[in-house]
């Protein structure tokens, strides 16, 4: 083992093209649109913020109740409301830009049509570093199937995308498919730029004496400490067939986790749940993966990443 | 946690000594309190503020209703746990020629308990209701609502204790026993049903109506969309952010009954 630096380490990355400061985004939804964190975190420290996903149009989202609790982890059937996004560039953009740190939108859309163009409103948009892909969305024309369980409907979609924009284009992939492999090479193939995996697993909670779903939708996505396993499994599998970064998330709610992930073959990671956990998470996050590299020598983070000896 | 024990009829009273939180503190407000000092729970569990103690603490009544409350009721005094407050917006202050008449169903009196203890300008009319006298709230709350108001009325669904009837039932004798029914303005806080029945008869009466809404939270802090109830103009506010405290013809109460219904 090297001897411990005493350089500052290096927690920059290049992720496809966008300069982040450290490896640590905050995962969408969990984080608005920065403005309601505004006296807890100086974004300035972030690497990045990934913000709440926006549609084309404005989505009130689901009746409560939207959210459930359950071991190590919470259901979200939210329902993907936002202001659409008109509102987004012309009221939450603006106060982002005011801060040294990467905004990458995630946006998604009910039609393929309306995802193009929503990424045709924010293609050169000063501020905006990237596009986050929501693909998890039922596609309307095709019977409600989600476009991020078919490998057809996934590739015809993210190179739409890739046609409509020269901004950097992240997939953000399901982890509710057999195979992550064959959508991580669909998203390379299509011209991602990068991934970033995984997106909520679909879950389920019963309320034993009404003998009712405890989520008004029925169905919810599941995050929290309790995915982490599926999660780092599924970027060392995505990590091993793609070439493009990777930005990895579900569960993390210290360093130790982030370094998971790195390990595996993120290149950066997005804390989400841990947000609503101690809003310090994200802070924590970067402090401590500074301390760790400190501690075992390691000049820049860079070097970690894919290094699971497996 | 400075102070922690059994209340009474089944409420648990605790003092948590926060004194920037304390400091902030308005009727109406509320904590965000991690009920461990480990992740399980892994949220923090939303408690309306019922007194600001000395400008260093704060007090929260509260009943067992799950598993948060179920372990918070087992931690002992002189435990440090995470608070994160004051959360939202509070009730709007009342002007002192008006009458507030405080409607508190259920475990709905502690936000109250501030309300009738802050604005010193204003003599409230209390209106509790439970459904039966081992629901009503502890005898000391109750006390402190009889030192600070007008009246107290007390309606019991099953007649143990009061009059027996809803508290709604109870509002319509409160109108029509007094000459100064046009300064009322309602605040309610409680069951949905009962919050529904007494935007309704707000509205009959023109009577301006305000409500402290409540439901599951996970953040808190206005991020996670999680907390949404239906609001009258179609969409959806937050109960962390536009409120907790909404005036009553904000709210869409039919929605609000059909998934009330559902339970």
């Amino acid at each position: 083992m090297a001897a411990i630096t005493k350089i500052k380490p290096d927690l920059s990355v290049d992720f496809a093209g966008i300069r982040l400061k450290n490896p640590v985004l905050t995962a969408s939804g969990t984080f608005g649109y920065g403005e309601e964190f505004r006296d807890i975190v100086d974004l300035n420290k972030l690497g990045g913020v990934i913000v709440k996903g926006v549609s084309l149009r404005p989505i009130k989202g689901n009746p409560p109740p939207r959210i459930w609790e359950t071991p190590a982890g919470m259901l979200n059937a939210i329902g993907l409301e936002n202001p659409g996004v008109d509102v987004f560039l012309s009221e939450k953009l603006p106060y982002l830009r005011n801060f040294n740190t990467a905004v990458i939108v995630n946006i998604f859309g009910s039609t393929l049509d309306e995802y193009v163009a929503v990424a045709e409103r924010l293609d050169r948009v000063s501020g905006i570093s990237g596009l986050e892909v929501n693909i998890s969305c039922p596609n309307v024309k095709a019977g409600g199937i989600v476009f991020g369980t078919n490998v057809e409907a996934t590739f015809d979609l993210l190179s739409a995308l890739r046609r409509a924009t020269k901004l950097p284009l992240i997939a953000k992939l399901s982890p509710n498919v057999t195979d992550i492999t064959v959508f991580a090479r669909a998203a390379e193939d299509a011209g991602c730029d990068g991934l970033s995996l995984i997106n909520t697993l679909l879950g389920m909670a019963i309320d034993v004496r009404c003998r009712r779903p405890r989520l008004a939708n029925c169905t919810g996505g599941l995050s929290g400490p309790a995915i982490r396993p599926v999660a780092v499994r599924m970027v060392w599998q995505a990590a091993r067939s793609v070439k493009i970064p990777i930005i990895g998330m579900g569960g993390i709610l210290t360093a130790e986790d982030a370094l998971e992930f790195i390990l595996a073959g993120a290149s950066a990671v997005a804390v989400g749940t841990a947000n609503f956990v101690n809003p310090l998470a994200t802070l924590n996050v970067v402090k401590g993966i500074e301390n760790f590299l400190r501690e075992e020598g390691i000049e820049t983070v860079r070097e970690l990443v894919g290094k699971v000896m497996a | 946690m400075a102070q922690h024990g059994a209340a009474g009829k089944g409420y648990y009273r605790l003092v948590l000594r926060a004194p920037e939180l304390a400091d902030a503190a308005l009727p109406g407000q509320f904590v965000m309190l991690r009920v461990s000092d480990n992740l399980d729970p892994i949220l923090a569990r939303p408690f309306g503020i019922s007194a600001v103690i000395a400008k260093k603490s704060i007090e929260l009544y509260y009943r067992i209703v799950g598993r948060g409350t179920s372990m918070l009721s087992g931690v002992e005094a002189g435990r440090l746990l995470r608070v994160l407050g004051p959360i939202g917006n509070g009730f709007p202050a009342p002007a002192k020629e008006t009458v507030p008449v405080l409607i508190a169903g259920g475990s709905g009196f502690p936000p109250f308990l501030f309300f009738s203890t802050y604005f010193r300008t204003v003599s409230p009319i209390v209106v509790i209701g439970a459904r039966s006298r081992s629901c009503l709230p502890p005898y000391a709350a109750i006390s402190r609502f009889k030192d600070r108001a007008k009246k107290v009325y007390i309606a019991t669904d099953d007649g143990s204790a009061g009059r027996k009837g809803l508290v709604t039932d109870m509002l319509s004798s409160v109108f029509a026993s007094t000459k100064e029914q046009g300064r009322f303005v309602f605040y309610a806080c409680g069951p949905r049903g009962m919050m529904a029945a007494a935007a309704a008869f707000a509205e009959r009466h023109g009577i301006p109506c305000h409500v402290s809404m409540e439901e599951r939270m996970a953040c808190g802090l206005g991020v996670c969309m999680g907390c949404s109830v239906a609001a009258a103009s179609g969409g959806y506010k937050r109960v962390c952010k536009e409120g907790p405290v909404f005036d009553s013809r904000e709210i869409d109460w039919s929605e609000q009954m059909l998934l009330k219904l559902r339970k």
